[in-house]
């Protein structure tokens, strides 16, 4: 077998020998191991430490009144008016759904339809170019034109009596 | 507590919801009865699971009023949804995804008031409870609640997200795949936050040894 210790996707096994969660071919298996591996062997007793410790954690009991309390709120709740009830639906679900997620439909749902508005018209960029071009163009004889003009205007004589 | 027998329920819609769970989960099928407005499945679900859920946000926030008061909403929630509940997973998963998600807000919002519990939590920890009745010695005593401040301590410098983790899969001895789905995230982020928060532990606790 893979040493838990060196390929880090067996690392689980470590924690279900621990937890007593393997079946009892894969432990007698991880047991061979263990006697042939000593990383493994300090690993497990560190674990099993740790594992100790835990267990002799336990919270006190839970208050007397609790349920009393829990049925005094859900009472108060059902006591309440409906639209109460409905909001307190909408805006307090047991788990709220994250936001985002209902953004990926959005988002998907934009981009098919830029994606079909581009495929309904895929001309509509080159039906404006030509415009854009005939513009260019008059631009430039109306240029041509004012020089033109120009070359061909005499210089303005002055006024015989302004000197 | 015993739980009742199932009695066949009338509504066509609730038995094939019950056939679909029926090898799947007893507190599925219970709290389909409470869909169907059956206060007493809903009164023995409260029994099996008060204790575990109590203690699990005890051990995220550690701070028993606190963690009653979450575990007030947790089940209030619960009875709340019971209209629109479907056993798509396990019960167990469903509720401790609900207590998870509670304590996780409550830590993040920095709600910790722990100056004005830790003197309380020495007299209100099972243990030290345990130790009194055994008459021990004032030194075993004392020694073993430094013990306990320790492993509370160790396990309240956890990241919350694998402190929540550690506390599924040591205590409430959920499955890779259930804490996956109350965390939403995935198996092998599990394993990861686990394996990461156990090296933790065992590096804190390393001198507790012997």
């Amino acid at each position: 077998m893979n040493c838990p210790t060196k390929q880090n996707e067996d690392a689980e096994i470590l924690l279900d020998y621990c937890a007593q969660t393997l079946s009892p071919f894969e432990t007698a298996e991880f047991e061979i191991h263990l006697k042939q591996c000593a990383d493994c062997s300090r690993l497990v007793e560190a674990q099993k430490e740790v594992w100790g410790a835990l267990d002799a954690w336990t919270p006190a009991p839970v208050s007397v009144n609790f349920d009393a309390r829990l049925y005094a709120r859900i009472a108060r709740e059902q006591a309440a008016p409906a639209w109460q009830l409905w909001l307190g639906r909408i805006f307090r679900p047991p788990v709220p759904y994250p936001m985002w997620k209902s953004a990926i439909p959005l988002t998907v749902a934009c981009a098919l339809l830029t994606v079909g508005l581009y495929v309904r018209m895929p001309n509509a960029t080159h039906a404006v170019q030509p415009q854009l071009h005939a513009d260019k163009v008059d631009i430039e004889k109306v240029e041509k034109t004012l020089e033109d003009f120009d070359i061909l205007t005499p210089p303005a004589q002055a006024p015989a009596g302004s000197m | 507590m015993p739980l009742i027998p199932a009695q066949p329920s009338a509504n066509p819609g609730v038995k094939k919801d019950m056939e679909a769970v029926a090898s799947l989960d007893r507190d599925a099928e219970l709290m389909l009865r409470v869909r169907e407005g059956d206060d007493t499945s809903f009164a023995l679900l409260l029994e099996r699971h008060r204790g575990p859920v109590v203690h699990f946000l005890y051990r995220m926030v550690q701070n028993p009023s606190v963690s009653e008061e979450l575990a007030q909403e947790v089940f209030l929630r619960v009875y709340r949804s019971r209209a629109t509940y479907e056993p798509t997973a396990k019960f167990t998963t469903w509720l401790f995804r609900i207590a998870t998600h509670l304590a996780l807000n409550w830590v993040r919002d920095g709600k910790k008031e722990k100056g004005h519990e830790s003197l309380d939590e020495q007299v209100v920890d099972g243990v030290d409870r345990q130790v009194r009745d055994r008459q021990p010695t004032i030194e075993q005593e004392m020694l073993l609640e430094v013990k306990m401040t320790e492993v509370r301590q160790a396990i309240d410098a956890l990241p919350a997200k694998q402190r929540a983790a550690v506390l599924m899969h040591k205590y409430e001895e959920l499955e890779y795949a259930q804490i996956a789905r109350a965390l939403s995230c995935s198996e092998s982020a599990v394993k990861s936050l686990l394996f990461r928060a156990y090296e933790s532990l065992r590096s804190r606790l390393a001198h507790m040894a012997g």
